[in-house]
């Protein structure tokens, strides 16, 4: 392999043009470093307030009683029926006697007599989970239709929480999104900038070289390079802040998470998604660079 | 691809076998390699070509030329006669406004840009003005046409000294200097040794003497005139009434023609 063509030549290149400007390269890292640790924060904290499933306490839910008081009823059909409404994800079946058992567990219960009661008050139940992300309208309407069901007696749903909670789903992800987007954007054009910028300076340089017969893809590699190193330099940093950030804010979120019931779910930052972070970056960066390099070159 | 390998191949029968003894020393062979129906066939063909730029006057306005392989070639005349532009375009590095340039029988305008880069190559380019790159040091600046076209990282340095030595540059002085520190001359001849060091078909010269001496200018002529006289063609330009020109006409080759370019036509 000849000396320019080699990949070890282009890296070398890459480092002595990035290195040999250290005050942009540090502006280029600083600030891609900066919007990176942002979005990885947004995405953290997305994924621990509401990783891929949805909590239980965010899925819309409604307790069907069954008409047990009016003597021996068919509770599998009732089951099958429920079933079959549309956006039911589960319709599971909580027995009376089981229910019975369980209120008496509860010492404030037991106290006032309860497990004295004879016959069991409690009337045979289900507990029907929507499909999560479902509408509250289409939740709404399922419960109307189970109302209709024979032999359900009544229907408990509370629409106004899950409406409230849907609504704040709904105006947190827009929100991440609003701080995503810009922050992404930036990094991007950013980063291409930074390589439009360098190959703008090495103009003589491409101009040599392309006058010497070079290849396209030979002049473009050391910007393909130059762009992986400066994120992955970047993306490092941007871990770190991320590590430091979390340990400063985890107790303050922690604390008011348990203050206010809320899920919330702190985890070590695993070394193993640190690297995946810095690969993905730097993997981002070449691809910014060698379009940068393509558009810049190609003119 | 198939132009590249054209130049390149019919040439290989004649120049290139000697090729590492005419960089490594400056005695090369003034009788041609080549037999003289191969030098009779044009290397370099202009017909009818024109050139302009947007709606000021065409640069270059029919201009038939026909160049065999070998020949020493002279493009003289006043500034702005379209000499550059001529060269840029013997080169592929723009195409004609009108009619066509051929290379080996190959019409440049057809070629794919990946075989015109493979192209360039085999061909030695002199730009004119200070070409050669600051941040690098002059062997590096020579070399990196070695490198360019494929040879191995001690090889182009290899042949970079010896394209130095050739062009009358001390290697061992020159080698590890910045090209920054460089006077004019020195920088000229070292674009020079560049140009040289692929041991190419075609040297194709911008102000070929613009900031040289008599004596180096009369040396650097010798050199060309070693590798014309070993089948290399060469078109060098240069602007009328430059300092070269008042050289003797003993310096340039005997056989050298001249082409005077007045505004963008060759002048009868």
């Amino acid at each position: 392999m000849s000396y320019t063509t080699s990949h070890v030549s282009a890296l070398r290149e890459a480092l002595r043009r990035t290195l040999g400007r250290p005050i942009e390269f540090g502006l280029v890292v600083a600030s891609s470093a900066t919007m990176l640790a942002a979005l990885a924060l947004i995405a953290l904290t997305l994924w621990r307030a509401l990783p891929l499933e949805q909590p239980q306490w965010m899925r819309p839910q409604a307790l069907v009683l069954a008409a047990g008081a009016q003597g021996e009823i068919d509770l599998a059909a009732v089951q099958t029926a429920l079933r079959r409404v549309a956006i039911v994800a589960s319709a599971d079946f909580l027995a009376r006697d089981a229910a019975l058992a369980e209120l008496a567990q509860r010492k404030s219960l037991s106290a006032i007599g309860l497990t004295d009661l004879r016959p069991n008050p409690l009337p045979d139940a289900f507990l029907v989970r929507f499909v999560p992300g479902a509408a509250p309208e289409a939740v709404e309407s399922a419960v109307a239709e189970m109302r209709k069901v024979k032999n359900v007696e009544s229907v408990e749903y509370q629409p106004e929480l899950y409406r409230r909670i849907s609504l704040l789903s709904q105006l947190a992800g827009r929100i991440c999104l609003l701080l995503a987007a810009p922050l992404g954007a930036a990094l991007i054009i950013g980063v291409s900038l930074a390589a439009s910028l360098w190959i703008r300076i090495d103009q003589d340089e491409v101009q040599v070289l392309n006058l010497l017969g070079a290849d396209p893809s030979i002049m473009r590699r050391p910007y393909v390079y130059a762009g992986a190193v400066s994120l992955l330099l970047a993306a490092a940093l941007a871990w770190w802040m991320v590590v430091e950030a979390s340990a400063w804010l985890e107790p303050l979120i922690g604390t008011a998470a348990q203050q206010y019931a809320l899920r919330w779910a702190p985890a070590e930052l695993p070394i193993w998604a640190g690297a995946l972070f810095c690969l993905g970056a730097a993997l981002l960066g070449a691809l910014l660079g060698w379009l940068a390099a393509r558009l810049a070159i190609g003119r | 691809m198939r132009a590249t390998r054209r130049l390149t191949d019919n040439f290989t029968g004649s120049y290139a076998a000697d090729s590492s003894a005419a960089l490594s020393s400056p005695s090369v062979r003034t009788e041609p390699y080549i037999s003289e129906a191969t030098v009779q066939a044009p290397l370099l063909s202009c017909e009818a070509v024109e050139k302009r730029y947007g709606e000021f006057r065409p640069v270059l306005m029919g201009l038939d030329l026909a160049i065999r392989r070998g020949e020493f070639v002279l493009v003289q005349g006043a500034a702005g006669s379209g000499k550059s532009v001529l060269l840029r375009l013997l080169a592929g590095l723009e195409r004609p406004s009108a009619g066509a340039i051929k290379i080996a029988g190959e019409d440049l305008a057809r070629m794919r840009p990946r075989a015109l880069t493979h192209l360039r190559r085999s061909m030695g380019i002199l730009p004119p003005g200070d070409s050669l790159l600051r941040g690098r040091s002059v062997v590096e600046n020579v070399a990196l046409a070695a490198w360019v076209a494929g040879s191995t990282f001690e090889e182009g340095v290899r042949r970079a000294r010896a394209a130095l030595e050739l062009v009358g540059l001390d290697a061992e002085r020159f080698a590890a200097a910045s090209c920054a520190a460089l006077a004019s001359g020195e920088r000229q001849c070292a674009a020079l040794a560049r140009a040289l060091v692929n041991r190419p078909a075609l040297l194709l010269l911008d102000d070929l003497l613009g900031a040289l001496d008599e004596a180096t200018a009369a040396r650097v002529i010798g050199v060309l005139d070693q590798f014309s006289a070993a089948g290399v063609t060469v078109v060098a330009a240069m602007r009328s009434g430059a300092a070269g020109l008042t050289l003797s006409d003993s310096m340039w080759p005997a056989r050298t023609r001249i082409l005077r370019l007045l505004d963008g036509k060759v002048a009868q």
